[in-house]
């Protein structure tokens, strides 16, 4: 019973390569019809996950691996592909083709009207193939193809209005950023190439060679912090997290699917897989808290000055990862993972409400919205849910999970828990100023709004119903969620001081948004006021997208020009020099062909004076 | 070197041929050098009297004969008729061919200095020469007897040249 | 006649060839051309007689052969001069710089 449905986990990546290659290939045909090929590929990516995580539900530790596809032989080295299905991974397919079945439904009432509408849904089940793919992959390389195919599709997808300037140059921002972070993964994958014995680079092979340490403690410590490294551009930390905020000049399904849910939390699901080289080194496991950490309360205070009702639920999301990164990096892994899943639906419900919102006034900047509470009823509900789910009250998702993380971060390090006890105050902060700024009050421009359609409040309801009831799977009450993961009984410690005290952050963070935004008995202003420069620093966002084009871009750029001078001036000259030469000899010869014989004879003279030296000098040499 | 060339000249022959082969040359020269073109034909007929003294230091006197007649009489002649039939002017004028002209000295110089070489390095044993009483009679019983053949074909050949010239150069009736 | 060698007159066979070819690639005229060709024809028959006498196996066959040389290049000039005159009613001059319809 163990593999009859994980054997056949190998179809649940196919059927969304299925949808891309059918609507690549007859996509303009097809128009609207597209989208149902897609949802239902989806769908039956979904159904089959079901399966195969209610069959890991069985307990069974051991996980299923098939890894016959020799896909590479170098010498005595093989290379095999093949996948792997275990309890994260399992977790990790529900997650994602749940969540990717419900943007392909929200899509279809979201992009309605788009001419590309099936070149749209064709990204998204590339997408949807490359995440699953990443996710049951058997060994590291194949997880970095995955990865890397990923970043791609984050590319076209963010990129797909591609007429505008700026999303151009978001789709380039991603891209290369992530890439950067990639190189550190490409590095750590060649030094665990070099180290381990075999060669060889599936997880089990690693987990045995850390076992058995067989890797110098040095360079344990440095594939950590590499592979960290890549989790870093491709989840948005710290210092790698200037792509995701502009990351939303994407279509908002996008930012939901890719930049809240999945995507970004291949990062975390990679150091999750590479956990045994984590803790096989405590200096690296410091290095992922503290930056994960920072990058809470970091991303958290950029989010509390945003006009942009996606960039501040971007700043949300690169913050949300921070908690992971951090709860990793203090050894909860199973808190960390479990954020991941609660953080998946409620965040991709924040965006999906957000999308709606967008969809129906047209514009982006909550600073001209207003009193959609009263047209809006469905969104502005579940986009309640959502928020409150964020800001971790009791008793939703987000209350439980970001609980768990900050009781074992109050056992292990007191720092790390008073950042993100604070941070957690700034996400409600900001999450109750943007709701009361949107849903509440009077209308602050001219639009005429109304609720959306079915296709988009469907998936809404679904997430909504998610974010509320998925927390009681890991309580300190239940730690059923702990123990299926990891194997060992894993009793979360009740700790009665950081309920109360995260609650009261929570609380505290509604009460003050609302007293400024809601009912503004407290001015907007009373801080930025007296503090300008402050607001000004946080608005611009640390200065550190200026900081970044000064030391790398334009100097970047200044080495292009002068390479393309060089290419103009030297490598083209040189071209033009040959064909010169070439011309300029034709040019010459053809004197000789001038029709007369005497020219004619004077050549016959000199070939034979010529063929004679050849043939009979040979003695003089 | 120079002994050597003071017992070569030692002999009459050699005199003889020293002076026929500075005659040659000579005229050849000439012909080369002279703007005129009618000027140029008379050295060439110099040049063709020359050696025919050197056919005669070679006992060929019938040969020596014949080339006064044909070349000396008959190409010369004809030579200038063309002339006479061609010519716009008098003079040769030098075309203006710099380069033309020194590759082909270059040319020149070089295949001379390759047969010269060719024949310094030649071993050419002689062997017994017996010409015979009467040079003309020898060379009667060989062409009647041996070169029959050729001898016909060349009447032939010459016939085919003249009716050929006369058709080329034929007026055409208007 | 001991002592007599053949290398002399080589040598004045093969400078009056190269005058010849000289003359005949460099001359305008094409009378002077033609008489330059004879020039080489000339020093080839020198060769003949050389060798008729006092080379390898010398006989009169030598000899023979440049009287079949001398008549046949008497008709080469016959007809020269005929597709000379030819050409001159043609063209109009009897530079050889003009006669350059192989240009193509």
């Amino acid at each position: 019973m163990v593999s009859a449905y994980s054997q056949y986990a190998w179809l649940i990546p196919l059927f969304p390569l299925l949808a891309f290659l059918i609507l690549i290939a007859i996509g303009k045909q097809l128009k609207a019809f597209g989208v149902y090929v897609s949802v239902v590929c989806t769908l039956v990516s979904f159904v089959l996950s079901v399966l195969v995580f209610i069959e890991r539900l069985g307990g069974n530790m051991e996980g299923y691996t098939w890894n016959q596809f020799k896909w590479l032989q170098l010498g005595d080295v093989n290379l095999y592909m093949g996948f792997e299905i275990n309890n994260l991974n399992a977790l990790m397919l529900i997650i994602v083709t749940l969540v990717s079945l419900l943007v392909n439904i929200y899509s279809k009432g979201y992009m309605d009207g788009d001419d590309r509408i099936s070149v749209f849904f064709a990204y998204v089940s590339l997408f949807t193939f490359s995440m699953l793919g990443l996710v049951i992959s058997e060994n590291l390389l194949m997880l970095y193809i995955f990865w890397e195919l990923v970043g791609v599709c984050s590319f076209l997808l963010i990129g797909f209005w591609f007429r505008k300037p700026e999303a151009k140059a978001a789709a380039k921002k991603a891209f290369i950023v992530t890439r950067i972070g990639d190189v550190g993964l490409f590095i750590a994958m060649l030094l665990l190439f070099w180290y381990i014995p075999g060669h060889a680079l599936d997880f089990a092979s690693i987990h045995n060679a850390v076992a058995d340490q067989q890797i110098p403690g040095h360079i344990v410590t440095w594939i950590a912090i590499l592979i960290f490294v890549g989790a870093v551009g491709k989840s948005g930390q710290f210092p790698l997290h200037t792509w995701l905020p502009d990351a939303m000049e994407g279509p908002t399904p996008i930012s939901a699917l890719i930049h809240a849910a999945t995507m970004v939390a291949a990062g975390v699901y990679l150091v999750a897989r590479m956990y045994d080289i984590f803790l096989a080194s405590p200096e690296a496991l410091a290095v992922v808290a503290a930056i994960g950490g920072f990058t809470a309360i970091f991303a958290a205070t950029i989010g509390i000055v945003q006009n942009d009702i996606k960039r501040i639920l971007a700043y949300s999301t690169v913050s949300q990862l921070g908690y992971m990164m951090m709860a990793l990096g203090i050894g909860a892994y199973a808190a960390g993972i479990f954020h991941l899943f609660t953080h998946a639906f409620f965040k991709a419900l924040l965006f999906l409400g957000a999308g709606s919102v967008i969809h129906a006034v047209n514009t982006q900047d909550i600073r001209e919205m207003g009193g959609l509470g009263g047209k809006m009823k469905v969104t502005a509900w579940t986009f309640a849910i959502g928020a409150l789910a964020l800001s971790g009250i009791v008793p939703f998702s987000g209350f439980w999970s970001k609980d768990a993380i900050l009781t074992e971060a109050f056992h292990h390090n007191q720092l790390l828990f008073w950042v993100g006890l604070i941070a957690a105050f700034f996400t409600a902060f900001y999450m109750s100023r943007l709701f009361f700024l949107v849903f509440s009050g009077k209308q602050r421009s001219e639009y005429e709004a109304h609720e959306s359609p079915v296709s988009m409040t469907f998936p809404l309801i679904v997430l909504a119903v998610l974010a509320a009831v998925s927390g009681f799977l890991f309580t300190p009450f239940n730690g059923w969620f702990g123990s299926w993961l990891t194997g060992r009984t894993v009793t979360e410690e009740a700790s009665a001081i950081v309920m109360i005290l995260s609650t009261l952050a929570g609380l505290a963070g509604i009460g003050l948004g609302w007293l400024m935004y809601g009912k503004r008995s407290v001015s907007a202003e009373a801080v930025s006021g007296r503090f300008p420069q402050l607001h000004t620093l946080l608005y611009r966002k640390y200065y550190i997208d200026e900081l970044y084009d000064f030391v790398f871009v334009k100097p970047l750029k200044k080495i292009g020009r002068v390479c393309h001078a060089v290419d103009v001036y030297l490598i083209d000259g040189i071209v033009r020099l040959l064909t010169g030469a070439g011309l300029s000899l034709g040019k010459f010869a053809i004197r000789i062909q001038n029709g007369q014989v005497q020219s004619y004879g004077l050549i016959m003279l000199l070939g034979l004076l010529i063929l004679a030296v050849a043939l009979a000098g040979r003695r003089f040499i | 070197m120079f002994a050597n060339l003071v017992q070569f000249l030692s002999n009459g022959t050699n005199v003889a041929f020293f002076v026929f082969a500075l005659f040659a040359i000579g005229g050849a020269i000439f012909m080369i050098s002279f703007t005129k073109v009618v000027h140029m034909v008379t050295a060439m007929a110099f040049t063709f009297l020359s050696l025919a003294g050197l056919y005669v230091l070679l006992q060929a006197e019938f040969v020596a004969f014949v080339q006064v007649l044909i070349y000396a009489g008959a190409v010369s002649i004809l030579m200038i008729f063309g002339i006479m039939l061609t010519r716009h002017d008098k003079e040769e004028s030098q075309p203006n061919r710099p380069l033309h002209n020194i590759l082909l000295g270059i040319g020149t110089v070089g295949l001379f200095g390759i047969l010269f070489y060719a024949i310094q390095n030649a071993n050419f044993a002689p062997g017994e020469f017996h010409p015979g009483e009467d040079n003309t009679m020898e060379i009667g019983k060989l062409i009647f007897n041996q070169y029959v053949i050729p001898f016909e074909l060349m009447s032939v050949l010459l016939t085919v040249a003249f009716i050929g010239a006369i058709i080329i150069a034929k007026r055409e009736e208007d | 006649m001991t002592d007599a060698i053949v290398t002399p007159y080589l040598t004045l066979g093969a400078i009056l060839f190269c005058i010849g070819l000289y003359g005949a690639l460099s001359k305008k005229n094409a009378i002077i051309v033609l008489l330059s060709i004879e020039l080489m024809l000339n020093a080839s028959n020198l060769n003949l007689v050389a060798f008729a006498k006092m080379g390898v196996n010398p006989s009169l066959t030598g000899q023979i052969f440049s009287l079949f040389t001398i008549s046949i290049a008497a008709a080469e000039v016959a007809v020269g001069i005929a597709i000379l005159i030819m050409l001159f009613r043609n063209k109009g001059t009897a530079d050889v710089d003009e006669m350059d319809s192989m240009k193509r």
